[in-house]
């Protein structure tokens, strides 16, 4: 069995227009963002991946099951849609339970791990009152709440921070994390950065129906060479370390920090400078540290996409 | 894996009873199963009344009268024998009239109506001068003719269009339903083959509109005999095949259900415009005694049209269109119509599997 969630040459048109196109992907266990602005393709990327659209070319593969083998896939993956539309006249509870019954468990297994579940998205209390009645923010719970009810392995989730209060998104990535953290596959997609930033271990950037680079970010930015890396080094001297640092070849510009605390270099070679920091640091310069600047998902979408649509 | 499906169908069953019958949707379904059972109600409270007015007449009379003594009465007695053989009436209208004799000519003639009731038929007397010119009996149970009432309801309101409408309004909803509302993915996420969902749902949709149209049939069959006495109530169920027929026109009600059923599941999944798919339907049912022998098997109304027990005659002088309509002109045995039904339900359930099969969720383009 593959133990990776394979897109090979993956292309979905609806009609005429482009879904994705020419999508190669092998996504790893822990948490995967898909980022990119709206209609570059994620949602279409999610749906492939679960079966709810068919490609127009192309094999999925999800540790090793088909799309059309709905029996075997759903037993490990679950997701949750952006669809904020729920059968009608269901409680909280009695969502999650009817459709782990269709599994075929026990009732009582159902009940459990549909109690496990909302207990999992803090939904206790409002468990037993009908959908219809939840704010924004509960309705994207109960359905991460349904699309974690049976442990899959591969989570998909659209969106799902969408609605939620500060103290639920925090509930919510620590969770992320810790069913990645027991080796599941956790695919988010989000235009929300510093989120993604947070809470990735690697990024597929989609732009226009395409996969415009993925894996891990500072690996993705590695490979950006038109944009030169920059660098924050907090120091006691700035001015002398600017000076000093005009003078190497690998530097192409160096700017004092607006505290005064510090100076942003950018090179085209960081390697050397890191090199030849230790030189530095035994002029007397009191460094403090020294962190990169733009290997975030931020700085690499405005690299690779722009900056359209970019929520920070 | 069998009873993997078998609990997987019950689950599909249980989520889909509760939507079906508690849908706001679905309420004109229940309207229309129950219309038939108010037109058996309010025929049953007209005929007591009726019946109430014909004992009245009987013990209002001066003799306490028998069917033959009703039967006795023929045109040209005189009123004395009338009289003799029936007593005084106790309904009686007199008045004179005129009477054309001739060219131009008439006479005065002195015109008479009697009513006269065993306590369950009512006899009609007129009579012209002393003569009797006319005597009719009306009879208050009449079994053949009610049966045949009952037939025609069964056959043009209950089959063709309460139990047609009624599977369009579940069966077109069971997928459709929910793309409209935007929660079928909930099915597609889960660990279930699509063709045991479809069949899940099918057997829901089955479920509901057997039990809603099966109890309309139950009550309509109590409706229709409430007007009668417990006697005449004995002899249609026991010995005149009453329970019999009873029972048949509950399995052509099933049938129906099934054969409309999958038709509409069919269409559901095929058209997003139901008004399209009902209207061919409802025409290729429509036109089907006019069809070819082969073209025929592939329609519901064919094979449940010959299971009827009671054959609706056709009134003399109708037109040779209209009589084509109401007889069956080519009935075929009961088996062969139980299996042809079952047949055109298989073919239309493989259909559906295929369709949900390849089906994909983009709820923007509805």
């Amino acid at each position: 069995m593959t133990e990776r969630i394979i897109f090979e040459d993956v292309s979905k048109f609806y009609g005429e227009i482009l879904g994705v196109n020419r999508v190669n992907l092998s996504i790893p266990p822990g948490i995967t963002s898909l980022v990119g602005p709206n209609g570059s393709g994620k949602t279409t990327l999610m749906n492939l991946m679960t079966g709810l659209v068919k490609p127009s070319c192309g094999r999925i593969e999800v540790l090793g099951y088909t799309t059309d083998d709905p029996e075997n896939l759903f037993k490990l993956v679950g997701y949750s849609t952006q669809f904020d539309a729920f059968p009608k006249g269901l409680t909280g509870f009695q969502f999650i339970y009817s459709y782990l019954c269709l599994s075929g468990v026990s009732l009582s297994d159902a009940e459990r791990a549909a109690w496990q579940a909302i207990e999992r998205v803090n939904m206790m209390d409002a468990a037993s009152r009908k959908i219809a009645g939840y704010s924004k923010g509960m309705r994207q719970r109960i359905r991460l709440a349904q699309a974690l009810a049976h442990n899959p392995k591969v989570i998909v989730l659209d969106e799902p921070l969408n609605g939620l209060d500060p103290l639920a998104r925090a509930e919510m990535i620590a969770l992320f994390r810790a069913c990645a953290a027991q080796g599941c596959y956790v695919i988010i997609s989000s235009h929300i950065l510093h989120e993604v930033d947070i809470i990735s271990d690697q990024v597929i950037l989609l732009s226009n129906g395409y996969v415009v680079a993925e894996g891990q970010i500072q690996s993705v930015r590695k490979e950006i060479q038109e944009h030169p890396t920059q660098i924050l080094i907090r120091c006691d001297r700035p001015r002398e370390l600017a000076a000093k640092l005009f003078e190497a070849e690998y530097t192409i510009e160096a700017s004092i920090h607006k505290d005064g605390r510090g100076l942003l270099l950018k090179t085209r070679d960081a390697d050397r400078f890191y090199l030849a920091m230790n030189q530095l640091a035994l002029n007397g310069i009191h460094i403090e540290s020294i962190a990169p600047a733009d290997d975030d998902v931020l700085s690499v979408y405005e690299y690779l996409i722009g900056n359209e649509e970019v929520i920070r | 894996m069998t009873r993997l499906w078998w609990a997987q169908v019950k689950a599909v069953i249980r989520l889909e009873l509760k939507k079906t019958f508690f849908a706001k949707r679905g309420l004109w379904i229940y309207a229309v199963a129950a219309l038939p059972v108010l037109l058996f109600i309010a025929y049953a409270v007209a005929m007591s009344n009726e019946q109430h007015k014909t004992v009245k007449i009987a013990h209002g009379g001066q003799k306490q009268l028998s069917y033959q003594d009703l039967l006795a009465i023929k045109s040209g007695m005189a009123r004395n024998e009338v009289l003799a053989i029936l007593g005084k009436p106790p309904v009686n209208f007199h008045w004179t009239g005129r009477r054309p004799t001739g060219p131009g000519a008439d006479e005065e003639v002195f015109r008479e109506d009697y009513q006269y009731s065993d306590g369950q038929n009512d006899l009609y007397v007129s009579l012209a001068d002393g003569k009797v010119e006319s005597a009719h009996i009306r009879e208050g149970y009449n079994l053949g003719q009610d049966a045949v009432m009952f037939a025609g309801v069964f056959q043009f309101f209950f089959l063709r269009l309460a139990i047609f409408f009624g599977c369009l309004g579940i069966f077109m909803n069971l997928f459709r339903g929910e793309v409209l509302d935007k929660s079928l993915h909930f099915y597609f996420l889960a660990p279930i083959r699509r063709e045991v969902l479809m069949a899940g749902k099918f057997l829901a949709g089955l479920l509901a509109t057997c039990t809603i149209f099966v109890t309309s049939e139950v009550l309509q069959t109590i409706a229709f005999l409430w007007h009668f006495n417990p006697h005449m109530r004995d002899v249609y169920l026991y010995h005149n095949h009453g329970l019999e027929h009873a029972a048949v026109y509950v399995g052509v009600t099933i049938l129906a259900c099934l054969g409309y059923g999958a038709f509409f599941l069919v269409a559901g999944i095929l058209f997003r415009n139901p008004i399209i798919p009902t209207l061919a339907i409802l025409v290729w049912e429509g036109i089907n005694p006019f069809l070819p022998a082969v073209l025929k098997q592939f329609s519901v109304i064919y094979y449940v049209k010959s299971l009827c027990p009671v054959e609706i005659p056709v009134p003399p002088g109708t037109p040779g269109l209209f009589a084509l309509l109401i007889s069956n002109a080519d009935p075929i045995s009961a088996p062969v119509a139980v299996f042809g039904i079952i047949v055109v339900t298989c073919v239309a359930l493989a259909v559906s599997s295929a369709q949900v099969r390849r089906m994909e969720i983009n709820y923007t383009s509805e």
